[in-house]
């Protein structure tokens, strides 16, 4: 069995954190590794430096989870966006890639779909395997 | 009494650093009646063997400027912690990396290949690399070796303050020797520089409308700049949100945006990734409910190089460190 990838969820305190509580099991990916989502107020506190401190601590990928546009009352999932975006071109210049930062938007009624979508990601990180290169 | 001993060194750094010290102007007179300067190479005759003949701690302070990229920069600031009560990282190099950490987004390899081969100016036929022994004539030449990674002073010794700044100012310079001499020194690790932000203490701040937006991102050389005006709000990113004051606000002042040589602010880890949060922020606020991704992808699109502006002077000291060499 391949090794179950080290992924870092942050997740919306007011749509995503209560469809993590509704779905059936914590755990994800092949039962082997277990999800402990960071909960944040709002997807627009999810800062940068945040998501380079995990990336940088082991992570081999992160996942910001926030509500759907037109859905968040203080519009920080825009901010979200914007911060994801240009994050992902920065991560090029450092040979990482882009698509382990991962921003996924969800209701809060979407328990099934978060399951799903968190599998995808985990699926497409453990495809890249962890972030080294020769000089790490 | 005898004065308490005082050295100056430097590694990978461009000399700006010893030129600050030099700018004390006639301070500097005030300075030697108080320490006795016994270990400068750029100004002074000493040599290696004298620092390692006087006993540890014989040093007061040791201020060290520049990265630290080959190995003989690292056995003589390892040398001089030994020998000193107090290290001090002297400017941007030492204290956050500085240019020559830019550096990080290249290896030896690649830096070799370029420099000694791939410049125009360069002749070199046989493609010689430098390398750490060679033979001439019976005899063994040797060098030091040169690090894929560039690194910051605190990464290679243990450092008890910083004194930020590419080059520091003399006014920050003279503060932190009084406050040696005084012994009026705060806690271990600070930086000796004010806990604001540029945009703080920014000449311009006045015009910093109440809620900074950038529609676009234009470069210094794209538009004619009001020299009254925030950069920010003009289009034209400054790294001063993100960035130490305690300057003087030189570039601010000659109509250039900061680039952050101060380093973060008291607590940031990475400079870079806050200089990126309120970019992202600013830019496009107006109309983001509209946005389709393909156009928020635009937007931060017109930042051609976003790792090596953000991080111009701090790469070293950013999280990441280095490119990842594949």
């Amino acid at each position: 069995m391949r090794e179950a990838p080290k992924i870092i969820v942050f997740c919306c305190n007011w749509s995503v954190c209560p469809g993590l509580q509704l779905s059936t099991s914590s755990t994800y990916y092949g039962d082997e590794s277990l999800v402990d989502p960071i909960v944040t107020m709002c997807s627009g506190r999810v800062s940068p430096e945040l998501i380079l401190e995990a990336l940088s601590q082991g992570a081999w990928g992160v996942l910001v989870a926030g509500c759907p546009p037109g859905e968040c009352e203080h519009n920080g999932n825009y901010k979200a966006r914007r911060r994801v975006f240009l994050l992902r071109n920065l991560l090029k210049q450092f040979n990482i890639e882009p698509e382990r930062v991962g921003l996924e938007w969800f209701s809060t009624g979407e328990s099934a779909r978060l399951r799903g979508a968190m599998n995808d990601f985990a699926d497409k990180v453990a495809e890249l395997g962890p972030i080294g290169g020769k000089d790490g | 009494m005898a004065k308490p001993k005082v050295a100056f060194y430097w590694c990978a750094s461009c000399g700006g650093c010893e030129e600050a010290v030099v700018d004390l102007a006639e301070d500097i007179l005030e300075v030697v009646r108080a320490v006795d300067i016994v270990f400068w190479p750029v100004a002074l005759d000493f040599k290696k063997k004298d620092v390692e003949q006087m006993a540890d701690g014989e040093l007061a302070v040791s201020f060290i400027n520049g990265a630290i990229r080959t190995e003989e920069q690292e056995e003589m600031v390892k040398l001089l912690r030994r020998k000193s009560g107090l290290v001090i990282a002297f400017g941007s190099c030492a204290h956050i990396g500085g240019i020559p950490g830019l550096a990080n987004f290249w290896n030896r390899e690649t830096i070799f290949e370029r420099v000694y081969k791939g410049v125009p100016t360069m002749d070199n036929p046989k493609g010689v690399l430098p390398q750490t022994k060679t033979i001439v004539d019976g005899q063994e030449l040797t060098i030091p070796e040169f690090w894929n990674t560039v690194h910051t002073l605190d990464q290679v010794i243990p450092v008890d303050y910083y004194i930020p700044g590419c080059a520091p100012p003399p006014d920050l310079i003279m503060k932190a020797i009084n406050a040696i001499l005084e012994g009026k020194l705060p806690e271990k690790g600070a930086v000796l520089a004010p806990d604001k932000s540029l945009c703080d203490t920014c000449p311009l701040a006045d015009s910093k409308p109440e809620k900074l937006m950038m529609k676009e991102i234009k470069r210094p050389y794209e538009v004619i700049l009001d020299p009254e005006k925030c950069f920010l709000a003009q289009g034209v990113i400054c790294l001063g949100p993100a960035t130490r004051s305690g300057c003087g606000e030189r570039c601010i002042n000659a109509h250039m945006p900061c680039r952050g040589c101060f380093g973060p602010v008291k607590g940031v880890k990475d400079q870079g990734a806050r200089v990126l949060s309120f970019v992202a922020s600013i830019l496009g606020i107006e109309g983001e409910e509209q946005m389709t991704d393909e156009e928020v992808q635009k937007l931060v699109d017109q930042i051609p190089d976003p790792a090596g502006l953000f991080y111009m002077y701090s790469l070293p000291s950013s999280l990441l460190r280095r490119k990842i060499m594949k």
